[in-house]
């Protein structure tokens, strides 16, 4: 696309080459535009918009309340991100987060379960055997819940999309009846939530924060590393980007479509408990658990956002994880309308996802050298017809 | 008379002048004039990369030139858009078709044109079509469904859309490319005959050259941007042209080389597959191929060679018969068995089968050596290795790119299966599979990879080479199966093979006891 205005020629062209800081220069002018556009929102209910924003960053990223909560919340978000970015990078969609979140939930309390950790919240329980277990077996559950539909999707072609959905309804149910009235996990006040887990089988916090936030951060890393060096990284390129190449170069289908969805799965199972099994204040399964498998799909965007980068995940995972626990605490703070924390957080959103379309496109603005009148055309032009060539 | 004879003094209807494109620091198109005279077919030649594609879309109002000027009858025009070309009745036909497979010809003809109101008077829009095609010899069943025609006919619906819908010159990429033979030398007759019509009648080619020569009248052939020649092809012979193309000197006609066979290597026996509808594609062949000898399969697409490579190649099952690699069984066996045992396949499809256009050229080649020990140690890719394995084939084969990171997108078609072959050939294969290796390739970059074909053959490699282009299977290969339907109709050696023989087998005109 090509304008001219007053001498300078503006030309818009497609990138061949997009790199990582073309995203990350959109992402920023997407905060600072939505910012812009939801403050005529917080203007029309009253609201001066510097006030507020100063409000959420001041609760989210320096209060001694906030900052454990978003760091927790990004934590979150950020594996629930990968649990989409590894079936992404093998062209796949995992929908399934929040069922493979609430099965690695199950998993993780029921191992708790089954060594009596009902009984009491200070039951002396040996919690050096006891946290593995739980840990390994929410990855477990994770990974194999997830890996129905890979396996699914690679042995018989059936829509993954589809598939993940449905499975996330038939875990949503199966937890509430889990926890429910009646149902084994069901905690003393019987109000409709779990058990709380006793306090000998509640992961160590390091600076305040529990040690899966390390964890992740690690795996951030790793899995970086995983899917540009390693061998079956390759393939799982191979195959999101070429499924045709892929077979071609003697890699499996189902091998990988079952592996990506079991891998991510397992990312999702370690956000299920680390948010349900450690996160002080919570320590259980609790009654708008759905809410959080709801959360988790911000770690969808968070990876579309990121695109498919781990690494570059992490500070989009620690704005959603801040802004939604911060714009809800200035809400009731400022007692502004309920509903203006998601209005910012949809429009954040938005604004993202619509900003990476425009970061495959580079500006150009130059002088125009000379600017041709029109005159000096057509005489050119007549000429040529007076004078026929040949 | 008056009318005859300014049409054989050869009126200019379409000329470029000057004219200049420049992207970046890259001169795609640099100063080049094109004058189409009344009466002739005029091709334009060149390589890939050589500035067609630049010059095609500025005729067409696609691009405009930074320089330069384009006149119709004498007069300047400038196309804003193809719209806008096309008001001046510019007609482009594509290399990729524009149509609806679900409509038929006739509808996908008169589809977009000002007088289908919304009230559809087919009856009155066929006349006119079939007018059309009385005019210039076009045999297309107009009542037919898109998806139902062949490559051939699919194109003469492009073409006849265009004179519909005005069009007074036409502009046509690659028109032969994915045509066979027959079909080829059946358009350029009615181009030539549209062409005596008073229309401008432009072709873009890069190979084929024998046919140019043979039904054009002139040619302008461009090299890296520039015009380098403007010639009447009765003073032009194919030597001239391709040296032209080119800028050197170049054998079309790769040596035979004899060598002495080898033991069968791939022994195939009552082979039966089904292609992705579910019919039988391949029906009971029998064939087998010794070391240092290519065995070439003429045929017109479509007729079960594509199964037939992918069964061998493991991408597709086997419904009966035995396919014996080294007299080992692997009628069954999984892909990687197969290229470990010693399996080397090029496929039809470069940039959707063959390679990944947004990965490296170093990950491009992993493709084919993922699995190997010495590229994989405990599931961490040996990149220092894969790079200069890179390195090396780029070097080998003087692939024009950036360097190894340069992603496979970045390479013209000549290059890029430059490396395809560089990598499938770097394995050794026992057994090569080559499909349509030059397919689309300009004259250079054709023979490079003929030569090194028949280099795999000196070396005792036993090759099978399937291919659209009959001179190209008469001369490179030892015995040559013609492909009629699913089946051979006729295996012949080298010295009893003719074009004309091989022609009609593999019309299915004539069958040869196989």
């Amino acid at each position: 696309m090509r304008a001219v205005i007053g001498g300078y020629r503006i030309q818009v062209e497609r990138r061949t080459d997009l790199r990582w800081w073309h995203t990350a220069l959109a992402s920023v002018a997407a905060i600072v535009v939505s910012l812009f556009l939801v403050g005529f929102a917080f203007l029309r209910v009253g609201a001066n918009p510097l006030e507020v924003y100063g409000e959420i960053v001041k609760y989210a990223f320096l209060s001694e309340f906030g900052l454990p909560q978003t760091i927790n919340r990004a934590t979150f978000v950020l594996l629930a991100a990968f649990a989409l970015i590894v079936p992404l990078r093998a062209g796949l969609w995992n929908i399934g987060i929040p069922g493979q979140i609430y099965a690695a939930t199950l998993a993780a309390f029921g191992v708790a379960y089954a060594f009596g950790a009902k009984r009491s919240v200070n039951v002396q329980l040996p919690g050096e055997l006891i946290i593995p277990l739980m840990f390994v077996a929410a990855l477990a559950a994770g990974a194999a819940y997830g890996a129905i539909a890979g396996f699914l999707r690679g042995r018989l072609q059936v829509n993954e999309i589809v598939t993940t959905m449905m499975l996330n309804w038939a875990m949503l149910w199966i937890v509430a009846h889990m926890i429910r009235e009646g149902g084994p996990f069901m905690g003393r006040t019987a109000e409709g939530e779990g058990f709380t887990l006793p306090t000998s089988l509640r992961l160590p916090q390091i600076l305040g924060v529990p040690l899966t936030v390390f964890i992740t951060v690690v795996l951030a890393v790793l899995l970086t590393w995983f899917l540009t060096k390693t061998t079956l990284g390759y393939r799982i390129r191979t195959y999101g980007e070429s499924p045709r190449a892929a077979e071609y170069a003697g890699i499996d289908a189902t091998r990988i479509s079952t592996l990506v969805f079991a891998l991510g799965g397992l990312f999702a199972g370690l956000a299920g408990y680390h948010y349900f099994a450690t996160v002080p204040g919570v320590f259980k399964i609790p009654k708008n658990y759905a809410d959080f498998g709801d959360f988790s799909f911000y770690g969808l965007i968070t990876g579309l956002i990121a695109r498919n980068n781990p690494i570059a995940a992490i500070p989009v995972a620690v704005l959603f994880g801040g802004v939604s626990g911060g714009a809800r605490f200035m809400q009731g703070k400022l007692r502004l309308a309920f509903g203006i924390d998601y209005a910012l957080l949809g429009v954040l959103m938005i604004m993202m996802v619509a900003f990476q379309a425009l970061a495959h496109y580079s500006i150009r603005v130059e002088r125009q050298a000379t600017v041709p009148t029109p005159q000096l055309e057509l005489e050119r032009g007549e000429s040529r017809v007076e004078s026929p060539h040949h | 008379m008056e009318v005859a004879r300014e049409r054989s003094a050869g009126r200019v209807i379409l000329e470029a002048r000057g004219i200049t494109k420049r992207f970046g620091t890259v001169v795609a198109n640099d100063h080049i004039d094109l004058a189409v005279r009344a009466g002739e077919l005029h091709a334009v030649l060149g390589e890939n990369g050589a500035g067609k594609t630049t010059l095609m879309r500025i005729l067409f109002g696609e691009l405009q030139p930074d320089e330069g000027e384009i006149y119709l009858d004498g007069q300047r025009v400038r196309f804003r858009s193809p719209r806008d070309a096309l008001r001046h009745g510019i007609g482009m036909v594509h290399q990729e078709r524009k149509l609806i497979p679900a409509h038929t010809a006739l509808e996908n003809i008169i589809l977009g044109h000002p007088k289908t109101g919304a009230i559809l008077n087919l009856r009155q829009a066929e006349r006119e079509v079939s007018a059309l095609c009385e005019r210039y010899g076009f045999r297309v069943p107009l009542h037919a469904k898109v998806w139902q025609l062949s490559e051939g006919e699919k194109q003469i619906v492009e073409i006849l859309k265009e004179l519909y819908h005005g069009a007074r010159i036409l502009i046509l990429d690659e028109p032969t490319s994915v045509l066979s033979p027959p079909e080829i030398v059946k358009l350029l007759q009615s181009l030539t005959r549209m062409a005596k019509e008073d229309l401008a009648v432009i072709p873009f080619i890069t190979h084929k050259l024998p046919v140019v020569l043979e039904h054009c009248d002139r040619v302008t052939i461009l090299r890296r941007g520039r015009v380098v020649a403007e010639m009447e092809t009765r003073h032009a012979t194919e030597q001239t042209l391709a040296a032209a193309m080119v800028g050197r000197e170049v054998g079309l006609q790769p040596e035979r080389v004899q060598v002495p066979l080898g033991d069968p290597i791939v022994r195939v026996q009552d082979l039966w597959v089904r292609d992705d509808r579910g019919i039988l594609a391949v029906q009971g062949l029998s064939f087998e191929i010794r070391g240092g000898e290519i065995f070439g399969i003429a045929g017109v697409a479509g007729n079960g060679q594509e199964p037939l490579a992918e069964a061998l190649a493991g991408l597709r099952p086997v419904e009966r018969g035995t396919i014996t690699l080294d007299r080992t069984d692997i009628t069954h066996a999984p892909v990687l068995e197969r290229w470990r045992r010693g399996l080397g396949y090029i496929p039809t499809e470069r940039r959707e089968v063959g390679s990944i256009p947004t990965f490296s050229l170093v990950d491009n080649i992993l493709l084919n050596y993922h699995f190997e020990r010495q590229f994989s140690r405990w599931g961490i890719l040996a990149s220092s290795q894969a790079r200069e394995l890179t390195e090396r084939i780029l070097r080998e084969y003087s692939v024009v790119a950036a360097g190894p990171n340069a992603p496979a997108r970045s390479l013209s078609g000549g290059n890029l299966q430059k490396v395809i072959l560089g990598r499938v050939l770097s394995r050794k294969p026992r057994f090569l599979i080559a499909c349509l290796p030059t397919h689309g390739l300009d004259v250079g970059a054709a023979e490079f990879v003929q030569r090194k074909i028949l280099e795999a053959k000196q070396s005792g490699t036993a090759v099978l080479l399937i291919s659209e282009d009959l001179d190209e299977i008469l001369a490179l290969s030892d015995r040559i199966a013609a492909i009629y339907e699913g089946q051979f109709t006729g295996i012949v050696t080298a010295s009893e093979a003719s074009k004309e023989l091989v022609g009609e087998l593999m019309a299915g005109l004539r069958r040869e006891r196989v």
